[in-house]
């Protein structure tokens, strides 16, 4: 029976975020979510499961207070999960996220036939942790994707490109970095969340993974963008016009 | 003390706050404009499990604490009392009735349906002449055979045309007073009894109000809940727990008070700068926060005694009466803190505030709840 992976990131719930007075992000009281696009990932895995039988499981890698995390993704249909859990997992750069979960995917899981990421992340949104992840694998990547069936031994996929959509196919096992579009993740009924308690779940700590660096991302500050507005009307006469073309050329906007 | 919910009951609380935003937002004004029950909406409520929270899952329910499904009716009641209230007396008076009194049987022909959603219940106490004076009622059942006979007007039944299944207290003898009245459960079909015309109301409206008519209505002993007799002790532990849920209810209703005020106030300029920076307005905003949150924890103090299994009548009480009074007083100032605006149909807070009327008189009129907590302080 086909073993699906579907990745996932514990972030923080942009609505949360308060602005100070000093232009400051304030998270000193934000709550967190499961990345708006992994929840694609794991909506996907679930009816892949729904429709081709076998199994999901569902890895991240955070702190260790994603706990709660963990409990979402296993009311969202995977049937356990594998936590690396550390205090410095807050702040892993993309390779560093893409190593662990490589890891981890190596020596728990084992065998596997499809790995489901998010294209991005809702807070960073590098789009690189699946691409990645796939060439430490040493497996097929598909990105983009918008739709996808599995056939004998392959994943079909459709990629949404700027210029059109392109259909690739990749013989299993690969990883797919899904966009939103693909499905409309479920909201978990109560007794899914119930039932996520008693699913099980492998925490992994930093010392039981082989990890070569110490973290190469440090955040040396955070500030809210500034979306300055400004509003001046003219009129439509001569002198207006005058004007308003020496205002756009102050502005540096007319030259 | 830690003043935590569980993991579980915060992703609860998150996953109803999607479901209410997603599918009661776009048709709450709807709803009450056109006084319609959303029976969509609702068959939606019974597929996530949300219709019987904290029955056992033998008898169709999800089997959490009375906590969650207290959670669940304030974040209901947030974008619509209505639909919040109706999973409330549902849930917390029919379901909770059957799930304490009935037999096996009862449970397993009733309470199933109801808890998975199927089944909408209804609560038949109050009549035209006995609403608070509950002693005064003139509803009688009489034995016959297997059967009682049950003649008499009820009104101000909520889910009275839409219900499948009714709670009705009714006198097997009248002359034992406060030992002289039973319940019954009846389903819907059932010949004699009839619900009239829905209510036109001030609001609540989409939650559907009847007055219920019994006319040689026959229902089978088998149908009696719990003992003959002890219909008051049981209307009585009804309304305990339905009154959580009212408060609850008001709970919502203030926490959306709250969040349009504070958007409102935030966006809205008046001589130069927005008017949450006026001290006028901000602290009618001071008081309606620190009244929620006094409001939010009496409600689920009272949640947890019950669920600890602890006496809670007087704090269900304590919380239906602050939070119902909070909530009147509070949306009375979201409309003025919206002012024109907030007067005009269209505007979240003028709906908040026919809303939360009912708070203060159904389950119990403010003054009632006076006389259960005195009755307790003063024992």
């Amino acid at each position: 029976m086909p073993v699906f992976v579907a990745c996932f990131k514990w972030v923080v719930d942009e609505a949360y975020i308060r602005r100070t007075s000093a232009g400051e992000l304030d998270l000193s009281s934000v709550g967190y979510k499961i990345s708006d696009y992994d929840r694609n990932a794991l909506e996907e895995a679930a009816r892949l499961k729904e429709s081709a039988g076998g199994s999901v499981v569902a890895v991240t890698v955070g702190i260790p207070e994603a706990t709660k995390g963990v409990k979402d993704a296993l009311s969202r249909g995977a049937d356990q999960a594998i936590y690396a859990a550390d205090p410095s997992f807050g702040t892993l750069e993309a390779s560093g996220t893409a190593t662990i979960l490589a890891e981890v995917i190596r020596t728990r899981v084992g065998t596997y036939d499809l790995i489901l990421c998010g294209e991005g992340s809702s807070d960073l949104y590098d789009q690189q942790v699946g691409i990645r992840l796939a060439a430490l694998l040493g497996i097929p990547c598909i990105s983009f994707v918008q739709k996808l069936d599995l056939e004998a031994g392959r994943v079909v996929a459709e990629r949404r490109l700027e210029d059109g959509i392109e259909r690739v196919a990749a013989t299993l096992p690969a990883v797919v970095t899904l966009l939103p579009d693909i499905n409309v993740p479920r909201i978990p009924g109560v007794k899914d969340t119930l039932s996520a308690s008693r699913k099980p779940v492998v925490t992994i700590g930093r010392e039981e993974l082989g990890l070569p660096a110490e973290p190469r991302f440090r955040i040396l500050s955070l500030s809210a963008s500034r979306l300055e507005r400004q509003c001046e009307r003219f009129g439509s006469d001569e002198a207006d016009l005058r004007r308003f073309a020496g205002a756009l050329r102050q502005k540096g906007i007319l030259r | 003390m830690d003043f935590r919910l569980t993991e579980e009951q915060e992703l609860i609380r998150k996953n109803i706050r999607e479901f209410a935003e997603k599918y009661v937002d776009p048709i709450a004004a709807e709803i009450d404009e056109n006084s319609r029950h959303p029976a969509e909406l609702f068959q939606k409520l019974a597929e996530g499990d949300w219709m019987g929270i904290p029955i056992p899952q033998e008898y169709g329910g999800a089997g959490a604490d009375y906590l969650t499904h207290t959670l669940v009716v304030e974040e209901l009641s947030r974008s619509c009392s209505s639909t919040g209230f109706t999973v409330s007396i549902h849930v917390g008076i029919a379901c909770m009735l059957v799930n304490l009194f009935g037999t096996e049987e009862q449970k397993k022909t009733f309470l199933v349906p109801m808890a998975r959603g199927e089944h909408l219940g209804a609560f038949v106490l109050t009549e035209p002449g006995a609403g608070t004076d509950v002693m005064a009622a003139t509803t009688t059942a009489v034995a016959d055979g297997n059967d009682f006979v049950i003649n008499g007007t009820k009104t101000f039944t909520s889910n009275g045309p839409t219900g499948d299944t009714y709670m009705v207290f009714a006198w097997t003898d009248k002359a034992a007073g406060r030992k002289g009245l039973s319940a019954f459960i009846i389903p819907r079909g059932t010949v004699g009894m009839k619900a009239g015309e829905h209510f036109n109301k001030m609001g609540l409206r989409s939650s559907q109000t009847s007055e219920m008519v019994f006319k040689d209505c026959r229902v089978p002993k088998a149908n009696l809940l719990g003992k003959e007799g002890n219909g008051l002790a049981m209307a009585m532990t009804g309304f305990d727990h339905g009154r959580v849920g009212i408060a609850a209810q008001s709970v919502g209703i203030l926490q959306a008070a709250l969040d349009e005020s504070v958007r409102y106030g935030k966006e809205r300029v008046q001589f130069g700068t927005p008017i949450a920076r006026h001290q006028a307005i901000s602290w009618m905003i001071a008081d309606m926060a620190t009244d929620l949150a006094a409001a939010r924890y009496l409600t689920y103090a009272a949640a947890c005694l019950k669920d600890l299994k602890q006496p809670f009548s007087k704090e269900a009480s304590m919380a239906k009466l602050f939070a119902a009074e909070a909530a009147m007083k509070h949306t009375i100032k979201a409309v003025q803190i919206h002012g024109g605006y907030g007067y005009c149909k269209g505007a979240k807070v003028e709906r908040l505030m026919r809303d939360a009327k009912i708070t203060e008189i159904y389950e119990g009129t403010s003054e009632a709840q006076r006389m259960v907590i005195s009755g307790n302080v003063l024992r």
